[in-house]
């Protein structure tokens, strides 16, 4: 089984949720509000300067990227579904520009039924 | 590739975040978090208070880049010279995949 961790944009989290859903995979944690800052180094408002023809924004930047806030999900998934799971959820988020936040998949050796005690895939399904 | 979490106090949150980008790691991401160490967390007189604020850092990198990434952290999330209780810990799990979204391609 594998443990995916995503982190997507704010205002995706219904869709993510309704995606994922849709495709059988109710059971996800939220994380709730956590905050990054990826490759790029652009500011928002230096694009929209530049854009507007005001070279002058680019002196506004700082020497790093400003912090973000994100929306990440955890689920757990078994083997065979960890594609469907990725897939469900590249759709939902995808809005083709830089920002729309990453996806991890980890192994997972083991997860446990708590009130029954069983192990194994049987959990997950 | 793999994952490094580090757990670290709140105050030190901005100096790790700028060796991070001055090292070169600048994807990072930011997660308030509470917990207790091996101390059983902090004593005073009758009270102990066992949920002590911290900041949990996730990178993701290369396996090759792993002990520079954990020791860029460990010397600028430390307390002075020999560092304090308190200070945090990394923890290192491996990672599978790693997809970015808005190219829908599988690659760091």
């Amino acid at each position: 089984m594998n443990l995916i961790i995503a982190i997507i944009r704010i205002d995706k989290m219904n869709d993510t949720k309704q995606a994922l859903s849709d495709v059988d995979l109710p059971s996800f944690m939220a994380i709730g509000n956590v905050f990054g800052r990826g490759k790029g180094t652009y500011d928002a408002k230096v694009l929209k300067g530049v854009s507007e023809d005001r070279p002058e924004a680019i002196s506004q930047l700082g020497p790093e990227p400003r912090l973000r806030p994100h929306r990440m999900i955890q689920l757990v998934v078994p083997k065979r579904k960890t594609e469907l799971a990725v897939n469900t959820i590249i759709e939902a988020n995808r809005t083709k520009t830089p920002g729309d936040g990453k996806i991890f998949v980890l192994p997972c050796i083991d997860a446990i039924r708590i009130r029954t005690g069983e192990q194994g895939d049987i959990v997950l399904d | 590739m793999l994952m490094i979490r580090a757990i670290i106090r709140p105050e030190k949150t901005a100096k790790v975040m700028k060796a991070l980008f001055e090292a070169g790691y600048v994807a990072v991401t930011r997660i308030p978090v509470v917990g207790r160490g091996k101390q059983r967390g902090l004593k005073v007189g009758d009270i102990t208070y066992d949920e002590l604020p911290k900041e949990m850092l996730m990178i993701v990198v290369k396996d090759e880049d792993k002990d520079f990434a954990v020791t860029t952290i460990i010397e600028s999330a430390r307390t002075g010279e020999k560092g304090a209780f308190g200070d945090g810990k990394i923890f290192i799990v491996p990672v599978d995949e790693a997809y970015t979204i808005s190219r829908a391609t599988k690659e760091l």
